[in-house]
């Protein structure tokens, strides 16, 4: 039968890809951290992670940028989500576009724009100075807490103002029936509701956290964490040890797999479906409650997405080579015409190669994982979740590690930083792609076969128009996940393969920022119109963009 | 030889599950044919082994005399609805009827000559340029149906079409799929598991009971000669006497005999209540007192406590007089043909 040939053939290359792309990058990075410099099998790396404080430090470092991010995004996050799903606030639609904004916001840009502002020489500070009030430079561990708060709370903020506004009113109503406080209330039973909601969202801001190499990079001065040490040790120029960084990487792939499984322990048995008759509704506030809840929401939606909005205003500054003179102009924008015109046009070849590749690849695993279950496919979801919790910098160096030497030379070429956007993606666009295609009733094939359609044109006309907008929205999502993509392409990059990102970085290190603003800016307005098409497809539907 | 033959049908899920378990049937022309049962019965299984979708672990399908187990799914020229009606989302009313037309070449024009009458006829005719999404789950049905009809196939079956619509509205198209099928005269298999549709609906009904058939047979001989104590409990209420002196007094008295482990037991509304120690011709009387009275409109269930067990009466019309109250003496006259005897293996042995 040509059908079963065809299956048995996506998933034998489903499983060669894998294993090309995954399992022997991630070999690659394990069986290189047991060997040193020299090519001799040791545990010596591990011996010296263990022993040197410089390790340790970074060790403990991540950790506490990780929980510190996650709790000052679940902290930020379930604010905002309490107040914009339970009370009125105005512009609520406008709140969730700077949520949005903070999201896609491209990478440590943010950590830039602070430092513009509360820096050694920063704009805020220097006004603060002149009034007389003296505040303390943001660099160190304060720095990137606050910019992880404010850069991850949307995770938590999204999750969870869709799990609050998915709490079937009449449960609360019961229990204030049945004689609780309204704090009781909302301990004994909204907030056992969104548990899972909150775990999921801390979840993401701290997979994210413990991943991020920007923040740490530009506002630690000194605070080194598994991500920036992994790279030190990748790139330095004199001393490069390839063999520390695997085992760095080693250390932050179970770091990440740990907490992912924890989530899920945590969240295992709180999955609750209630019927949705009894919506909740919004409570109008009043007075002193009223003003102070807006004040929340706007100050945190406006902190949150003030790196895009200083990027942008100083894209329009006037510029005197790197130093910013008063007054607006578009040099910003003519030097990128001029000479940063391949990096745009890098960035987006590599987005459309990879998020083609994705959408492709990506549906008809998803087909295959939704429509043919067996063991195998089981076991293919459960590799694909194995990206999810790769580091983008671990995803680098595993790429560099796999593909430097061997049968299989990919370094330096466009190709590896395509394959290294398309492998973290995949997974994403294999689980959406499923989970609609088990949302469509079997029976509506099953109807076109008995009106003498074959199970394969069925499955063309009728279900493939069925999850083509939500794909094409996955796309798009992924295109804007594509083209932000710092980490992994900052090791993976040549002269000739240079990102957006990749650029953004290195302006912001020679200390360019009007140019780096500019970029940014025009990273932004991309990002913006694929969120739009996105959303024009399959509705308005923040929670995808997790 | 019938149109539409199954014999010795088996279907086996994993290790040990039979949801078939021998089945055979024969449905003829223009016979309106209902599979009914609990759920997991297997009926299901069945419909869809004729529709192709599973196919069957052993056993013979054949229509009009030619092996359907050799043809696949979509050149079989069945047609089928759903229980969730499986209407296409993004196809209009007029194209979903269409919709299994194109595969058979039949030309725009005749496409249209088509489809129009068919809306038509299920009462959707100025429906046909919308969208389904919005509409009711009765009219999403009646698009189903006239789906399934539009090509003429050569089998209409019907997997419990009307299970997700409310009362009323049950009722009213299950009138509309019998008049429709005696229209165009088409062979029909029909899955339930509502005893008043099955028996409302159909020429004849299958009772069936864990992958078995139990019963084939008229609506009226499925319900007032059942054959086993199940379709007897599944299709209408049944009362069990219970065994003892009292019922082999009755039993003597009607001039009944069984086996001694037969059970016998008698339907609510073959029982007549009188007022207590009133004559009686050709049945026999038990005594008893009422202990609960429900009034259900056009009927009131009466529960009285005799010597044979608690006992369900049904009183048909029941005025206000009929009311009854808890603990009032009356008799319960059982006429000698009511009560149904059950052997220790279900199988229906006398009454």
């Amino acid at each position: 039968m040509p059908r079963f040939n065809f299956w048995t053939v996506v998933m034998i290359l489903t499983w060669v890809l894998l294993f090309v792309l995954l399992f022997i990058p991630v070999g690659s990075v394990l069986v290189s951290s047991f060997y040193d410099q020299s090519g001799n099998l040791t545990f010596g790396n591990y011996l010296k992670f263990l022993s040197e404080p410089r390790f340790h430090q970074a060790f403990v470092n991540t950790l506490v940028v990780g929980f510190g991010g996650l709790a000052g995004a679940l902290l930020l996050g379930s604010i905002m989500a309490f107040c914009v799903s339970r009370f009125v606030i105005r512009g609520g639609k406008f709140v969730s576009l700077l949520a949005i904004l903070a999201l896609v916001s491209p990478p440590f840009i943010g950590a830039y724009s602070w430092i513009v502002l509360f820096g050694a020489g920063g704009v805020v500070r220097g006004f603060l100075r002149d009034l007389g009030i003296s505040m303390p430079p943001i660099y160190g561990v304060g720095g990137i807490l606050i910019v992880f708060s404010l850069k991850f709370y949307p995770y938590v903020y999204l999750m969870v103002s869709g799990a609050l506004s998915n709490v079937n009113r009449s449960l609360e109503e019961a229990a204030e029936g049945l004689g609780l406080t309204p704090w009781q209330r909302t301990f004994k039973i909204s907030f056992p509701m969104v548990f899972p909601a909150l775990t999921a969202g801390g979840l993401l801001a701290l997979i994210h956290a413990i991943a991020d190499f920007g923040t740490p990079r530009l506002l630690g001065r000194g605070y080194n964490v598994l991500a920036t040490e992994a790279f030190t040790l990748y790139s330095a120029e004199i001393g490069s040890n390839l063999s520390m960084a695997t085992t760095i990487s080693v250390v932050l792939i179970l770091v990440s797999m740990v907490f992912v499984l924890l989530q899920r322990y945590m969240s295992r048995r709180n999955v609750y479906h209630g019927n949705m008759i009894n919506k909740p509704v919004r409570m109008q506030l009043s007075g002193w409650r009223n003003v102070l809840a807006h004040v929340a929401v706007y100050f945190i939606g406006l902190c949150g997405a003030m790196p895009v909005i200083i990027s942008v205003i100083y894209s329009f500054r006037k510029t005197s080579g790197p130093v910013f003179q008063d007054g607006f102009a578009l040099q910003s924008y003519e030097r990128i015409l001029f000479n940063l015109g391949d990096v745009v046009r890098n960035s987006l070849t590599f987005s459309v190669a990879a998020v083609v590749l994705i959408v492709m690849v990506g549906t008809v695993v998803g087909v295959l994982v939704a429509r043919r279950t067996n063991f195998n496919t089981a076991l293919l979801d459960g590799a694909f979740m194995v990206p999810y919790v790769m580091p983008g910098i671990v995803i680098g160096i595993a790429f560099i590690a796999a593909f430097n030497t061997g049968p299989i030379v990919l370094t330096g070429t466009a190709l590896i930083i395509i394959l290294s956007i398309f492998i973290r993606r995949l997974p994403y666009t294999v689980r959406t792609t499923a989970s609609s295609l088990r949302q469509i009733s079997p029976s509506m094939e099953e109807a076109a076969v008995s009106l003498g359609y074959s199970p394969f044109q069925a499955f063309l006309r009728i279900t493939v128009p069925l999850i083509v907008p939500g794909i094409i929205a996955g796309g798009m999502l992924s295109f804007v996940t594509a083209i932000n993509e710092l980490s992994s392409s900052l090791v993976l990059y040549v002269g000739s393969t240079m990102t957006m990102p990749v650029r953004i970085y290195l302006l912001i290190l020679d200390g360019d920022f009007g140019t780096a603003a500019a970029l940014s800016t025009i990273l932004l307005l991309i990002s913006g119109c694929a969120v739009y098409i996105a959303f024009r497809f399959m509705g308005r539907n923040e929670q995808a963009l997790l | 030889m019938s149109y539409l033959t199954v014999n010795n049908a088996t279907k086996q899920f994993g290790e040990s599950f039979m949801a078939l378990n021998g089945v055979s049937i024969a449905v003829e022309r223009g016979e309106f044919f209902t599979l009914l049962g609990p759920s997991g019965c297997g009926k299901t299984t069945l419909l869809r082994a004729i529709a192709g979708f599973n196919d069957l672990t052993s056993g013979e399908i054949t229509l009009a005399g030619s092996n359907l187990r050799a043809v696949p799914p979509h050149q079989r020229d069945i047609g089928m609805v759903f229980q969730d009606y499986a209407v296409f989302p993004h196809l209009s009313v007029f194209d979903n009827v269409a919709f299994g037309l194109k595969p058979r070449k039949v030309s725009a024009a005749d496409i249209k000559a088509r489809v129009i009458p068919a809306l038509d006829s299920v009462r959707l005719g100025d429906m046909a340029q919308r969208l389904p999404a919005a509409m009711s789950g009765g009219q999403q049905q009646r698009i189903g149906l006239a789906r399934a009809m539009v090509i003429n196939p050569r089998l209409l079956l019907m997997d419990e079409p009307l299970s997700n619509l409310d009362a009323k509205l049950r009722i009213e198209l299950r009138e509309e799929i019998r008049d429709m099928q005696q229209q165009i005269d088409i062979a029909t298999i029909y899955v339930t598991h509502d005893q008043e549709e099955a028996l409302a609906i159909s020429d004849r009904i299958c009772v069936m009971n864990s992958g078995r058939i139990e019963q084939v047979g008229t609506p009226q001989q499925i319900y007032g000669d059942p054959q086993t104590r199940f379709v007897a409990e599944f299709v209408g209420t049944l009362n069990t006497f219970q065994p003892g002196p009292a019922l082999d007094a009755l039993l003597g008295q009607l001039g009944l005999s069984a086996p001694p482990d037969a059970s016998w037991a008698v339907r609510p509304e073959r029982l007549v209540l009188a007022a207590a120690g009133s004559p009686n011709e050709g049945a026999a009387a038990l005594n008893g007192t009422v202990t609960k009275y429900t009034y259900l409109g056009r009927e009131a269930h009466v529960q009285v406590e005799t010597p044979v067990g608690s006992l369900v009466v049904q009183v048909a019309n029941p005025g206000m007089a009929a009311t009854r109250q808890a603990g009032e003496a009356v008799s319960v006259l059982v006429p000698r043909d009511a009560p149904m005897a059950f052997g220790a293996d279900g199988a229906r042995i006398g009454g």
